[in-house]
């Protein structure tokens, strides 16, 4: 796909790069239509990418994009001999936690059929469900919170938000049978979110214009933009607050 | 001068193992051509004129140990050979058709037809097929200090709960620099700038003596940071750890308000490679009929609508020249303010991927020899290594960095998103299982040694940061996806051999063959109870 400013391209590069996108009538579309038609292309695709409630957010480090297009070329790297294809999941009971960014993580699962084969055999039904548990690690793992999310027996990942920062996390999967009782099936690995001083020593910021200056002066751009960060939004949104406060 | 401001460049030279001797030609091999062609060789030559001429340089460089592999690698020498033959050919055709056709763009051809002679000349005369000789031949005049990366580039954050296997990216890339360049490397760049608390570790167990960070590292930490980014932390363990400068970083590097946008620099989108006929164009293309980029590109950035005025070097060079100008007083300007309430002198951490220069912004490369020979001329801005910094100032504040990465939201989201997390459900069982095969069978000789060996080499592969960038990115995610799962389909006919005490000499031989990366490899690197194994979770 185009990279980056195709507003640059010329009609006869725009026909080319909607025809390899599969535009039937790219070659009487003039250019208005079909920039119009492969933007629209391109954030379809970019939201499927990125999903509800998930920001789209462009990396600015252009590297190895080296065509225009993605090539359909024939050129397809073949398996070796004896390679098979990767299976979906793997026959084992486990879960795995993914730490993505401060607010969220990513979980992914699989339930082994021997174990399926036995909730099945024990009770008339069951469901699944996730729970998010914020933990205290030490000599024996303390839950201090959690919430439940209900899946279907169809899903196998799901992203976690992790409300607080500064706080370790796990994740478990249980089975729920027709008679209500719970049973754990696995946990996951534990991953623990970021703790930033600044965030919860604002006032510091506030009341030392020095100190400020240190911190955030390599963080703006010329323009006055700040750095793509979460935990850096938040610590201004603080600022901002308590300025107004 | 006691406020002396100090940039301390990094450029981080790195390309994905792309090698398919298999095919003739292949697409994907022409990213490592063109960055020799446009950044690798310029850059030699504009360091090396520096150096002739007696100017005062010192920066760092890192080289992974995919791109040192490759350009090390006889066959895609010999095709890098033929890449620039092609153009040559090519080059010589256009000179004779803009001197009938467009007289106006003949001086941008002529100038495209020098630069790649002068390439040709340079890759075998100066450097004999390996142009790591020449980088190695800088650093010992004292111009450059190398570094090394993890050995497939990979986003370590997302392996941290596999110790051996993130010990085993380190120490496999500390051979493969001593490999190339004969001595042992003293800093790493943090692939993606991707760290996470206890990376340090594993670096100073490889005598690594510093990595770079994201901008954000240091002002999110748990403790909080003295210096900002102005000057360097201690990790509790004594490995130094630098913050890229994003304000200065920033004048660069932005796609939005960068330097590289201004109108007059070369547009880098429009390509004769797209704009000629297909009968004219089809030999310097790919098969079949795939039209890509060629490098004879005629047009300044005018503006974002698509007429093109002529691209005019000098006009380019005036506007190198003030921003050259402008670059310095930002400096300037900020340690004006900094020093005012700093207690030494600042040290701007630039980082950068080494392919900006040359090959995305074409003036790059004349852009920083601008800046060189200029700060040559003052005694207020220096060019210093991060070495040659913590040799000066031993002292740092001892500060444990955050959790970062320098990718969108400055987290894994980049390299785990809905279009690629899915990915590390096998990468991670691969790398298990690569574990549990070092366990169960150590110290193998002949077959089963060479079938390990090549498993290890397909999980490191698997674990590139690179495919996943791609699959974000949305661009060549086929090829992308089918790296991916070529590496881990091959690990998997390794580990379910191995299972039955097989050996699978046909996928062997092939295997070797495709992807011989990292010669030398010991698989029991990833055995964490090893005794050479210091990773032992």
């Amino acid at each position: 796909m185009i990279t980056q400013n195709i507003d640059a391209l010329s009609l006869s590069e725009l026909r080319y790069v909607a025809i390899k996108q599969g535009l039937d009538d790219a070659a009487v579309m003039d250019r208005e239509d079909l920039l119009d038609t492969l933007k629209e292309l391109y954030e379809e695709r970019a939201s499927s990418i990125f999903g509800e409630g998930i920001a789209f957010s462009p990396s600015t480090q252009p590297r190895f994009m080296n065509t225009l297009v993605e090539h359909d070329s024939e050129q397809v790297v073949g398996p070796l001999p004896g390679v098979q294809p990767l299976p979906n999941e793997y026959a084992e009971t486990r879960i795995h936690l993914l730490l993505k960014d401060p607010y969220w993580a990513h979980a992914y699962w699989s339930v082994c059929p021997t174990d399926l084969q036995k909730l099945e055999s024990s009770c008339d039904s069951f469901t699944f469900f996730l729970r998010s548990s914020i933990v205290e690690i030490g000599d024996q793992t303390r839950e201090i919170d959690s919430y439940d999310i209900a899946i279907s027996k169809e899903d196998s990942s799901w992203n976690i938000n992790l409300p607080e920062q500064g706080y370790s996390y796990l994740v478990s999967l249980y089975y729920r049978d027709d008679k209500g009782n719970d049973g754990l099936l696995c946990q996951s690995n534990s991953v623990q979110t970021p703790q930033s001083y600044f965030l919860t020593h604002t006032e510091e910021l506030q009341t030392n214009d020095d100190l400020f200056t240190l911190l955030f002066s390599s963080l703006v751009t010329k323009g006055g933009i700040m750095i793509d960060n979460p935990l850096l939004q938040e610590v201004i949104k603080k600022l901002d607050k308590r300025m107004e406060g | 001068m006691l406020n002396r401001s100090s940039i301390g460049l990094i450029l981080n030279a790195h390309m994905p193992y792309v090698r398919h001797p298999e095919y003739p030609r292949f697409l994907e091999e022409d990213w490592l051509f063109e960055a020799i062609s446009e950044t690798y060789l310029p850059l030699l030559r504009m360091l090396n004129n520096l150096r002739d001429e007696g100017i005062p340089f010192r920066i760092t460089m890192s080289f992974s140990p995919t791109l040192c592999s490759m350009l090390t690698d006889p066959i895609l020498q010999g095709r890098f050979t033929n890449y620039l033959k092609l153009h040559q050919e090519l080059g010589e055709k256009e000179v004779v058709r803009c001197g009938v056709e467009d007289p106006e763009s003949l001086p941008l051809a002529t100038m495209y037809l020098e630069a790649i002679n002068k390439n040709l000349e340079d890759y075998f005369e100066l450097y004999h097929c390996n142009i790591l000789i020449g980088f190695r031949d800088l650093e010992e005049s004292g111009h450059i200090d190398l570094i090394t990366t993890s050995a497939t580039h990979a986003f370590l954050p997302l392996f941290s709960q596999y110790p051996s296997t993130v010990g085993a990216q380190i120490e496999l890339a500390v051979q493969s620099h001593i490999n190339h360049f004969k001595c042992r490397p003293k800093g790493f760049w943090v692939p993606e700038c991707g760290y996470f608390p206890g990376l340090e570790d594993y670096l100073k167990d490889e005598e690594l003596a510093f990595f770079q960070l994201s901008a954000q590292a240091l002002v999110l930490a748990e403790e909080p940071v003295k210096r900002g980014n102005y000057a360097p932390v201690v990790c509790p363990n004594g490995v130094f750890g630098f913050a890229r400068d994003f304000h200065l970083t920033n004048l660069v590097w932005s796609n939005v308000e960068g330097y590289p946008t201004d109108p007059e620099y070369r547009e880098f989108y429009r390509d004769i490679g797209y704009d000629l006929p297909m009968d004219y164009i089809k030999p310097y293309i790919h098969e079949p009929e795939v039209r890509v980029f060629t490098g004879f590109k005629y047009h300044a950035i005018t503006g974002k609508g698509p007429d093109k005025v002529l691209y005019k070097p000098e006009l380019a060079a005036r506007k190198v020249a003030d921003h050259t100008k402008n670059f310095l007083y930002e400096i300037r300007k900020k340690g004006k303010d900094i020093n005012k309430i700093l207690d030494r002198p600042p040290f701007y951490t630039l980082a950068f991927d080494t392919e900006l220069f040359g090959h995305w912004w074409f003036e790059g490369i004349d852009w920083l020899e601008s800046v060189i020979r200029k700060v040559a001329q003052t005694d207020d801005i220096v060019f210093e290594t991060q070495l040659d910094y913590m040799e000066r100032n031993p002292e740092a504040q001892v500060l444990q960095p955050a959790l970062s990465s320098w990718g969108a939201g400055g987290y894994a989201d980049v390299w785990a998103n809905g279009s690629n997390v899915w990915i590390y459900r096998h990468v991670h069982k691969a790398i298990e299982r690569m574990e549990e095969l070092a366990i169960r069978f150590p110290d193998q000789t002949s077959l089963k040694q060479r079938f390990l060996n090549q498993a290890a080499r397909e999980v490191l592969l698997a674990m590139s940061s690179d495919w996943p960038f791609i699959m974000h990115n949305d661009t060549f995610t086929t090829y992308a996806e089918s790296r991916i799962r070529d590496h881990l389909g091959n690990f998997n006919v390794v580990y379910e051999n191995m299972c039955k005490n097989a050996v699978n000499t046909e996928w062997l031989v092939k295997a070797e063959k495709r992807n011989s990366v990292f010669p030398d490899i010991d698989y029991n690197i990833f055995n964490p109870h090893s005794d050479r194994n210091r990773y032992n979770g």
